[in-house]
């Protein structure tokens, strides 16, 4: 059975509180549900919980909706979607890149940089929305996955 | 290694597209188009950008960009030279802005036309190319299940709904057939179904021309069975009035009229005609010792000749009250 659960209305309450004391975020117009323990999924299909859990019974689902973010130690990563999704209402901690930096975030290094900041930031350069990185005393740590890197040395971002 | 455009077409197979080509210039200006690799064609993922907007950050790139179709701004091609692999490892592609999608491959989407609000089955989903293009024309609302048999095929259908951003779909894994007869059971009906059905494949030989080497009739006749028993599982779970289209990238009459001539026959369905953006052929009503409905007709044939693309089959039947 799928682990997912979506959140009632005191629990997205909950998490948009943090959304908003992290990124500014105040809305998210769609289903918010939890796949697993740290996943976060938005949903937007027009189908009643009760009949997913009736087409898991006999259709095994394998994957619903958009991974957005992951809540580790009661702080919110937003995945690349996420932050590309909301970007209309992320506000505070946003880091950003210049043309070099981004280059290096998108190959998936690390940012050996002092931000004056903990936690997680927004990765930004230009209209493009990154995801989040990790802010410790000397670096930001990158969780761009594998498959979404700049995969060759020579790679270029274009002003 | 083996220069990839060297695979001979086996004698049999050539055989069947000479029936299919009875004259002899069409023939050969199919096996010469064979010979050129597929154009660079890109379908921007509307989710996530405009068309506009994509355009001239991929032009600023220095690539040349042509928008194909008035009506269709998100399907592009790319005319400049690219080193391999440049179009799937630039960052518009990784932050999801478009999809490396050929042009043929887009044609079902368009003549299924999803709605806003519908619910749509795509049976057989991976990698998603289809699903991505629905989900986008759906805005992102409705509902896609997006099925896959194959456990290792699943990965790249949710890697690529996730590039893309897409949130109103869910994945499943069953085998078709069964899973159209557990939805019959539940009475969960469909407004539309896209059927891209699993095939022989012969539209690909451009971009795959290993195809050839790999091209045998009995894989022909062992699909084609496999495909009745998918759209015959298919109507019985659409709406009455429901659409559903069927595709594939083939052009073997047994995996494509045979099948509409099938449904027609057994099951209370209609065909309906499709306008497409670009030029087709119209089916075939006979092929060797068989013949098909009339109305098989109004199925589209896409051969790569006749717009510089993939070869693919495309029927739109109707669900009757």
């Amino acid at each position: 059975m799928i682990p997912l659960k979506f959140l009632k209305k005191n629990e997205k309450e909950k998490l948009l509180k943090k959304l908003n004391e992290q990124f500014g975020i105040k809305e998210i117009p769609w289903e918010i549900a939890r796949l697993g323990k740290e996943r976060i999924i938005l949903f937007s299909g027009d189908i009643s919980e009760k009949e997913i859990f009736e087409l898991d019974d006999f259709a095994r689902i394998e994957g619903i909706g958009l991974y957005f973010a992951k809540e580790q130690n009661e702080e919110i990563r937003l995945s690349i979607e996420g932050s590309q999704l909301l970007k209309n209402q992320i506000q505070k901690n946003i880091f950003e890149l210049d043309e070099k930096q981004a280059e290096q975030w998108m190959l998936g290094q690390e940012l050996n940089i002092k931000t004056g900041k903990k936690g997680f930031l927004i990765m930004k350069f230009k209209d493009d929305f990154f995801g989040t990185g990790k802010a410790s005393e000397n670096k930001i740590s990158n969780f761009v996955p594998k498959s979404r890197r700049l995969k060759y040395k020579e790679a270029k971002i274009e002003e | 290694m083996k220069n990839p455009r060297r695979y001979e077409p086996k004698p049999l197979f050539l055989e069947r597209m000479k029936l299919l080509f009875p004259d002899k210039k069409d023939f050969n200006s199919y096996l010469e188009i064979l010979k050129k690799e597929p154009v660079r064609s890109i379908r921007c993922n509307t989710i996530k950008i405009s068309p506009e907007k994509l355009k001239k950050r991929l032009e600023k790139k220095g690539w040349k960009i042509k928008i194909l179709f008035e009506n269709f701004p998100e399907i592009m091609i790319v005319e400049n030279e690219l080193q391999p692999g440049e179009l799937g490892r630039a960052l518009e592609h990784l932050l999801g802005y478009y999809y490396i999608q050929e042009i043929a491959s887009m044609l079902p989407a368009l003549a299924l036309n999803p709605k806003e609000h519908e619910k749509i089955l795509d049976l057989c989903a991976s990698p998603g190319s289809k699903t991505t293009q629905m989900a986008a024309m759906m805005k992102n609302s409705g509902l896609i299940i997006a099925n896959e048999v194959k456990f290792g095929r699943i990965k790249i259908l949710a890697s690529n709904l996730e590039r893309c951003g897409v949130m109103n779909t869910i994945i499943t894994k069953r085998d078709g057939t069964a899973l159209c007869k557990r939805f019959k059971q539940k009475n969960f009906l469909f407004d539309k179904i896209l059927l891209d059905a699993p095939c022989s494949g012969e539209g690909t030989i451009r971009s795959t021309p290993k195809t050839l080497e790999m091209w045998n009739i009995k894989t022909i006749e062992n699909l084609s069975k496999l495909q009745k028993s998918l759209i015959a599982s298919a109507i019985e779970i659409l709406k009455p009035n429901g659409e559903l289209i069927y595709s594939t990238c083939t052009h073997a009459p047994e995996e494509n009229e045979e099948i509409i001539d099938f449904a027609l026959k057994n099951f209370n369905v209609k065909i309906k005609k499709i306008n497409l953006p670009i030029k087709t052929q119209q089916g075939i009503t006979k092929f060797k010792e068989k013949e098909y409905s009339e109305d098989v007709k109004y199925s589209c044939r896409v051969y790569p000749q006749l717009a510089d693309t993939e070869g693919f089959f495309i029927a739109k039947i109707q669900k009757l009250k």
